[in-house]
């Protein structure tokens, strides 16, 4: 079931980096959505093990606590890429052509400032986490069975910089639609020709 | 310029950001990262040589918020209930909820309409989170309302609607998120949203055969279906009861003696049921590996709404607007009950704006003390109260209260988070029309959330019991 | 001159030190120099040194078990039966501690200061089902135990569990923990004793630490006479906060342990005696061993502790 895609492609070098691109943020998602899996399985084990064995596994918290930004942050570029970080779009929806990719081009700079800042304060957060001279690195641990947390906090600024890379392809996408009336790499608002294509995709998929 | 000054001001930035299309979670974080910026600057006076320390503390402030936020155990239950979601898709139980219900309800004016909301309603047993519950119905009940003429938008209306059926009926994880907050019994809420999930479906009918009986044209009832039919469409809806169960036995147990687990585990095995029934049903790892990226990308998609959101809510925490919030409700004179009436309108305001959970976490440290006050404080005697229901009844009256509203908002423009879903998942819909198809539901949703005021026994009725 | 202030949770017996410090303090500049408390909007509690750290706000409060890597020094005062008898001595203690130069190095890593304690009587454990009598009857129990406590609690064959105070009620609803150790306002406000069977009542296996710290730079940027307003109105605080902990939190405790009709528990001198051979030893002698390796003078900090704890007796 998986909802048809709405980026154009050609042959263009923009076009080429998206698809690597996406390549990466495929994978980062998926390992997202392994940790859920994950954490289902290990919910299982927990219960199981306290149930039946009398032996709760040690720190079930912690590791929670250590597959949820896992969880979070993986993915967030893949879903930037897709399109599917919600928006109001009933002002941008009545735009078209240049005009329509000028206001991209403003609220993902936007988006881009944001995140180059975040990932500065992210970082900042896993080095505070982190310390060369100290056992297993850690200078912050979890509550239960002392994890360390720096490589739960590191995620942040990781998945964060891929999104940065994600946005600065996006400038450069609107940029071009700004200069050229069109472009390629971006989430599409859909037109009628291009959904009924998507509809007939979609349709290949489930048959 | 006072701090609850520049509160107001950013407040008010954000919502041109969102109005100008900015996705929402961004335009929470930069409006709550300008915000600190300005808060810290104001400190210092606005000197030039000092924005740049304003702003690196700012960053850091807010780049706190992400890991610590996020990395906590109550909200895991929100992937999981996720993926609950699209494993009971594989594992077939969407489908075989639609067909029964279309078999035995359908013959009713309005019927397929009346059927989708009686299968969202079985379906928001074994699920969690209101959008994914939209999401799956959204690809197996559209198709079919349009094939015998329905309404388009109207079609995607009942969808968006029916799916908020799921947060009220348990297993929720807005009811879990709700208990978190305000420290009360999670198993007591859960059990008090039984009834009132199931009150709000029989209220959505009712509209829908009521609609179907005036307009012309609308959507036409479905019958011929032999006796033999409908009983042979049941079985393959039953393993939902066996899921149910294992649910309802981890969080409270219905046998006398202890609760299996706590809701998060009672979740991840309902999860891992369905998968192993999805396994049974031909689930391999393509479907499972479309599953894991479908449920990654809500799950993101939702994640990244709450710690945007919460770096706006830090920025609040240093505005204090919430503490300026707090003293002047508590400083009112009016009736307990028009103040409790008040607070549900505003949260229908402010719900337009924000996504259920945001709103839940920024307002209820604030709102859900005021309101436990209101009614005479915590450990109040149902005698003595203003409402007529002693202090951790309030607070489950409450919270029901609270998480209609936070589902009203779901389908309320302009962000409805149910109808983006729908119309993300329908290529051929667009925002605007699910929000036009939706509309009759808010009336539904008003009278719903009047009667639960008027005659809190709804609510509290089943967890006295406990 | 404004302070922002990082507690959580809401206004409790924990907090009265810090609301009368604020008190003492505006006062005594004539509102020049006030302390602006925040439950919960400035930070979350496990990352208050964070934000002490960067200077986001210039006073905090935290707990040395929510991250011992971060304030390893500290966490000496969280050891199994130590032996403290009265929250003076622990306020006394504490102070010892934390003007120790491996603390103040320690701490000083984030940039903060340890002003004052927020002492805690010992934790005891509040249980359903069958009372134990002796210590063999811990042998499987399940508990809800953290840091020196949780060590201790395994060393009789108890299964210790951790999770965050908010969770522990539905834990005990559900049968996932049996048992659960707090200080008394805590039994009190998170509700345990609603289901509770049980109450031990000189079981008193330790106490966590929770220091009040301020930002150094923001501290040493103050005038003197608010320095001097700040510093001298420590003891006043903490008085403030000792008389009210030993007289409205405890004289609602037995009463409402009476209420309920909770079975106290008490152990025989032998019992307590067998049970820290058991397990207070181990745990010190694990904590010396880790924390000198991580490059703490750990022996000389503990020495420190249980030095003064046996001059005072
Ligand atoms: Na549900
Ligand atoms: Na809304």
């Amino acid at each position: 079931m998986a909802t048809a895609s709405l980026v154009l492609e050609d042959d263009s070098t923009l076009s080429k980096l998206d698809l690597s691109l996406l390549k990466l943020e495929r994978v980062l998602a998926l390992v997202s959505g392994l940790a859920v899996f994950s954490l289902m399985l290990l919910a299982v084990f927990s219960v199981s093990g306290r149930n039946f064995a009398n032996a709760p596994l040690p720190g079930y918290v912690d590791w929670i606590e250590q597959a949820m930004p896992l969880i979070s942050f993986m993915g967030i570029s893949y879903v930037m890429r897709e399109g599917a970080h919600i928006r109001m779009d009933i002002l941008v929806g009545q735009l078209r052509g240049r005009a329509l990719y000028l206001a991209e081009l403003i609220t993902t700079l936007a988006v881009l400032l944001l995140m180059v800042l975040l990932v500065w304060g992210t970082w900042a957060h896993f080095q505070r986490s982190f310390d060369f001279g100290a056992p297993m690195w850690s200078r912050d641990s979890s509550m239960d069975i002392a994890l360390p947390l720096w490589p739960a906090k590191l995620l942040a600024p990781v998945a964060f910089s891929v999104l940065c890379l994600r946005l600065c392809l996006q400038i450069w996408a609107y940029a071009r639609g700004v200069v050229t009336g069109h472009t390629v790499a971006v989430p599409m608002i859909a037109d009628a020709a291009k959904q009924a294509q998507m509809e007939a995709d979609q349709l290949k998929d489930e048959g | 310029m006072e701090p609850i000054e520049i509160g107001l001001w950013v407040t008010g930035g954000l919502l041109v950001l969102v109005v100008l299309g900015m996705r929402v979670a961004f335009a929470a974080g930069l409006a709550g990262l300008v915000g600190l910026v300005w808060i810290f600057w104001a400190r210092k006076d606005y000197g030039f040589e000092d924005l740049g320390w304003a702003v690196g503390i700012a960053a850091k402030t807010a780049g706190q918020v992400p890991h610590s936020k996020v990395a906590s155990q109550a909200l895991s239950l929100i992937p999981t209930f996720i993926l609950i979601g699209y494993l009971a898709y594989h594992a077939g139980l969407t489908k075989a909820l639609f067909e029964a219900a279309k078999k035995w309800i359908a013959w009713v004016p309005g019927g397929l309409a009346v059927s989708t909301v009686f299968a969202t309603a079985g379906f928001a047993a074994v699920s969690g989170a209101s959008v994914a519950t939209s999401a799956v119905f959204a690809r197996i009940a559209i198709p079919e309302m349009l094939k015998i003429g329905y309404n388009k938008q109207f079609a995607a209306g009942v969808v968006a609607a029916g799916g908020t059926l799921a947060s009220l009926i348990p297993p929720s994880a807005i009811l879990v998120i709700y208990a978190i907050i305000v420290e009360q019994d999670v198993g007591m809420l859960l059990l008090a949203g039984f009834i009132p999930g199931a009150f709000s479906a029989f209220i959505y009918a009712a509209l829908i055969i009521g609609m179907a009986l005036t307009i012309k044209g609308f959507g036409p009832p479905v019958s011929g279906f032999t006796w033999k039919e409908r009983f042979l469409s049941l079985p393959p809806a039953l393993p939902i009861i066996f899921v149910v169960v294992t649910i309802i036995c981890f969080v409270y147990n219905p046998f006398g003696g202890d609760a299996w687990g706590t809701p998060t585990e009672g979740g991840a095995i309902g999860a891992f049921v369905v998968f192993l029934m999805a396994l049974y049903q031909g689930m391999r790892w393509p479907e499972l590996k479309e599953s894991l990226l479908e449920t990654a990308k809500l799950s993101v998609m939702i994640f990244t709404i709450i710690w945007g959101v919460l770096i706006y809510v830090r920025f609040l925490g240093f505005a204090d607007l919430p503490g300026a919030f707090s003293d002047w409700i508590t400083s009112l004179t009016m009736s307990p009950m028009l103040i409790l009436v008040c607070i549900l309108l505003a949260y229908a305001v402010l719900g337009m704006f924000m996504d259920a959970i945001g709103m839940l976490l920024l307002t209820l440290p604030v709102v859900h003390p005021a309101i436990m006050a209101l009614n005479g404080g915590a450990d109040v005697a149902a005698a003595d109260s203003a409402f007529g229901m002693s202090g951790p009844m309030c607070a489950v009256w409450f919270g029901i209260l609270v998480v209609k509203m936070a589902e009203f908002c779901l389908i309320t423009p302009p962000i409805g988070l149910n109808c983006f879903v729908v119309a993300g998942v329908r290529d051929d819909l667009t925002v605007q029309d699910v929000f036009k198809g939706v509309t009759p539901f808010f009336i539904a949703d008003g009278i719903t959330i009047a009667l639960l005021v008027a005659f809190p026994s709804i609510v509290l009725w089943l967890p006295s019991l406990a | 001159e404004e302070w922002n202030v990082s507690l959580w949770g809401a206004p409790r017996a924990f907090t009265a030190h810090v609301e009368k410090l604020a008190e003492l303090v505006s006062e005594k500049t004539d509102g020049e120099f006030t302390l602006n408390i925040s439950y919960g909007g400035l930070s979350n509690n496990r990352e208050n040194l964070d934000g002490i750290s960067i200077g986001a706000f210039e006073m905090a409060q935290f707990c040395a078990g929510y991250h011992r890597d971060k304030n390893p020094s500290i966490t000496v005062l969280e050891l199994p039966f130590l032996g403290v008898s009265s929250l003076e001595q622990e306020v006394e203690l504490s102070m010892a501690v934390y003007n120790h130069p491996a603390t103040v190095e320690d701490l000083g890593r984030w940039n903060a200061k340890l002003l004052m304690p927020s002492p805690l009587p010992q934790y005891n454990i509040v249980g359903v089902g069958d009372a134990p009598s002796t210590l063999a009857d811990f042998e499987g129990l399940s508990v809800r135990a953290t840091g020196g406590i949780g060590a201790a609690m395994e060393a009789v064959g108890a299964v210790p569990t951790s999770m965050s105070a908010t969770e522990v009620r539905q834990a005990m609803d559900s049968g996932v923990v049996k048992a659960v150790s707090f200080a008394p306002h805590a039994h009190m406000s998170f509700g345990t004793i609603e289901n509770g069977t049980w109450w031990t009542t000189n079981l008193n296996p330790g106490t966590v630490n929770c220091p009040v710290v301020v930002n150094t730079d923001a501290f040493e940027s103050l005038s003197d006479a608010h320095r001097e307003a700040l510093m001298g109105s420590v003891d006043e605080a903490l008085d403030h906060y000792i008389a009210n902990y030993n007289g409205a939190t405890m004289e609602a405790w037995g009463p409402a342990l009476k209420e309920r009709g909770i079975e106290e528990v008490t152990f025989a001198d032998s019992e307590i005696e067998a049970f820290k051979s058991v397990a207070a030893a181990p745990a010190a002698a694990a904590w010396i061993e880790q924390n000198s390796a991580a490059g703490l003078p750990a022996q000389e900090l503990y020495d420190l502790v249980t030095g003064m704890i046996a001059g005072d007796n």
